[in-house]
């Protein structure tokens, strides 16, 4: 019953993926039904749908703290139920959600509790893992809460602390429960970004978020769950559309974009609520959450600044999955302030020009434009 | 004097930690109807550490036969019911679960109490209370979990319960006791005292608690992850269900063996492990080792005042709940509120 849109111009080695992954509850309806996902180092997913579509289930599930009914989780390959959990710990880590989480220690005594897997059972933390910590923390940007205890922080700040614990495991994948959810403006951008800017440096996120705007301004792969078990997987652009969510939501949505003066950012407003009520029970099972189209081939360019040349890995990864799409390209280094601009001239379809527009928007750091014919 | 970064002791609380219960223990085997000078205690320690008989037989008698092995029991008993009232606390995530609220006492109370009903020896009893404590922290743990873990009043609340299901029963030994001989046996002994401690008794009963107390220094950092929420605790990566049976187990038969040496000697578990907390955070690096030696040097002062106030022997519980109650109201007003 699930969808997978699949770009073929793009086959980076899945890091993790989820098989025909189906689940219920005891004496409870389906709540997951065969579903299918992957993610590529650096990448991040985000996970959408309504209250009680099973979105927590389903980080439990894939991280093995429910089991799947039926379907896998599989970790580079290899089915996450066949590691031990001393070697998985060390590969993935989880930030739950900061008011499940307990709150006793100081914050960098937090921290180091993400090295448990790595520590002895008889031993304390040694000076490197006190080192790792440490690092970590700097690296957030909250040193300063170290010697705090986490009853005594904000809420984003014990967030951002529990971010910091499941990044001193050093993993490759990062599974955050609802992150930003209970945040208030300033601290939602705070963790969004720690969680794009460790995308930017190779680690895989998998977020659960209630805010579709979220997933289109941060993911480059989204899946959307709906009450009936139906689920679609793809391209954060084309499962984070205004019919899906009718669908998934029962919501009426508008997607929009705002202009920044360094970006062009997707929005989400939510109109109203529809007639055919949450999740569309009533409709046919069979009828498929619909995908967007792609129209015949425009031209387009796109110009990219980049403030250092820190994120370039990143923007010529980018440029070479859509290479088929390339007509022209100029690079310029501006030596005297240390900055960079790259314009590109592209022709294809739509979509394709503007999946390509969205992967490079959710670079950090940089600006990028678009202009369609 | 302080903590390092990590939650470890300093230096100087790690002397402090240590010395401490042995200048109370000192202390301690002076003071009693026959006063004893440190100097004197000094030299009937160091010549029964040389194997040679001191100059006065009467002190080294009062010294190393009633008073040493009290004292021991008593520093035993202080550090066993402190830490596993500290590893309870934690197991539960909840700041008043300890041996006495979990029912877990009162269980091996009644193990105890059908023991000696039964004629048992001292190792029947602890085995039948470690069975009775144990069978009470299960239904304790069935009764009050499951549900919310982070809520506190399901788990207290179903301790209670099964306290005082445990407490009917003792009462149901003591009714069927023989009046003449068990029944002030057992009711002596329930209000808990140390005056039967003598080197036979704390062969049998000191080895538990010194395996169990040896358990929680070693596994000290360890602990800091019982707190953690499930889900929390399985992303670890450590196995969470063997360090909960290890807790739950290790604490359960301490608590059971000092029980069946000097019956129940309430609060220990309670208030130690919260002054400790409210001097070192919640971090087990340093509470564990503090709970210890705390436990101990506050059990030899209350014994040693049990013994030495009135001409009568005061029951040790009696006195630890006149000090206990008092104390634990005037810390938990002054640290508002607690944590786990």
């Amino acid at each position: 019953m699930s969808e997978v849109i699949r770009n073929d111009a793009r086959s980076g080695a899945a890091l993790l993926r989820i098989e025909n992954g189906s689940f219920a509850y005891k004496n409870g309806p389906q709540i997951l039904k065969d579903i299918n996902i992957e993610v590529s180092p650096g990448e991040i997913l985000a996970v959408l749908g309504p209250n009680g579509a099973g979105k927590t289930t389903l980080l439990r599930c894939m991280m093995d703290m429910l089991h799947w009914q039926s379907g896998r989780s599989l970790l580079g390959g290899e089915d996450i139920r066949s590691i031990p959990a001393s070697k998985l710990w060390r590969r993935m880590a989880y930030v739950p959600q900061a008011r499940s989480a307990a709150v006793s220690y100081t914050a960098f005594q937090t921290v180091l509790l993400g090295r448990s897997s790595r520590i002895g059972a008889f031993s304390a933390p040694s000076d490197e893992d006190m080192k790792v910590a440490e690092q970590v923390m700097e690296r957030l940007g909250i040193s300063h809460l170290a010697d705090k205890p986490c009853y005594a922080i904000s809420g984003g700040e014990l967030q951002m602390v529990l971010i910091a614990r499941a990044m001193a495991a050093e993993p490759e994948i990062l599974v955050l429960d609802e992150p930003e959810s209970n945040l208030d403006f300033k601290n939602q951008l705070i963790v969004l970004d720690a969680m794009t800017a460790l995308a930017a440096e190779g680690v895989a996120c998998i977020f659960n978020t209630h805010y579709p705007a979220h997933a289109l301004q941060r993911a480059g792969k989204a899946l959307m769950l709906s009450k009936d078990g139906r689920s679609i997987f793809g391209d954060t652009t084309s499962v984070v559309t205004e019919e899906n969510i009718r669908h998934a939501f029962g919501v009426e949505a508008m997607i929009g974009e705002v202009e920044t003066p360094h970006n062009i950012m997707k929005n989400v407003v939510a109109v109203s609520i529809t007639e055919e009520g949450n999740g569309s029970a009533g409709r046919a099972a069979e009828e498929k959450l619909p995908v967007s189209q792609n129209g015949g081939l425009i031209l387009a360019s796109i110009t990219v600044i980049m403030r250092s040349n820190e994120r370039a890995g990143l923007i010529n990864s980018a440029f070479r999955e859509y290479n088929h799409l390339l007509i022209g390209r100029m690079g310029l280094p501006h030596r005297r302030s240390e900055k960079y601009i790259i314009s590109v001239m592209l022709e294809g379809p739509a979509a394709d020009i503007e999946a390509l527009s969205h992967r490079l928007s959710l670079i950090p750091d940089i600006s990028v434009k678009t202009t369609y014919e | 004097m302080s903590l390092k970064r990590d939650g470890r002791l300093g230096a100087a609380w790690i002397i402090i930690l240590f010395v401490l219960p042995f200048i109370a223990a000192v202390i301690a085997l002076g003071i009693g109807r026959m006063s004893i000078s440190p100097g004197e205690v000094f030299d009937v320690l160091r010549s029964a550490l040389s194997g040679k008989h001191a100059s006065s037989e009467l002190i080294e008698k009062t010294v190393m036969q009633l008073r040493l092995p009290r004292i021991i029991l008593a520093a035993l008993v202080g550090a066993g019911l402190s830490v596993s009232g500290c590893a309870f606390q934690s197991l539960f995530a909840n700041p008043l679960a300890t041996p006495d609220t979990l029912g877990v006492a009162s269980g091996a109370a009644f193990g105890a109490a059908l023991g000696i009903l039964l004629g048992f020896n001292l190792i029947g009893i602890q085995i039948l209370g470690l069975c009775m404590g144990g069978a009470a922290v299960a239904l304790t743990w069935l009764a009050g979990s499951g549900r919310d873990r982070g809520g506190l009043s399901y788990i207290v609340l179903s301790g209670i319960m099964i306290g005082s299901l445990f407490s009917a029963l003792i009462s149901f030994i003591k009714f069927a006791a023989d009046e003449e001989s068990q029944l002030p046996a057992i009711t002596y002994w329930l209000m808990g005292g140390l005056d039967k401690a003598n080197y036979r008794t704390l062969s049998l009963g000191a080895p538990v608690i010194i395996a169990g107390v040896l358990i929680f220094i070693l596994i000290r950092w360890r602990m800091n992850l019982l707190p953690l929420s499930d889900d929390e605790a399985k992303a670890s990566g450590v196995n969470i269900r063997l360090l909960r049976g290890v807790t739950v187990v290790a604490a359960t038969a301490v608590t059971a063996s000092c029980v069946s040496m000097c019956g129940q000697v309430g609060w220990v578990g309670l208030l130690i492990p919260h002054m400790c907390r409210m001097l070192f955070g919640n971090n087990h690096l340093s509470i564990v080792p503090a709970s210890v030696s705390f436990g101990a040097v506050f059990m030899i002062i209350v014994d040693t005042m049990a013994r030495s106030i009135s001409a009568a022997e005061i029951p040790v519980s009696i006195l630890t709940a006149m000090i206990g109650a008092p104390f634990f109201i005037v810390l938990m007003r002054r640290s508002g509120g607690w944590r786990i």
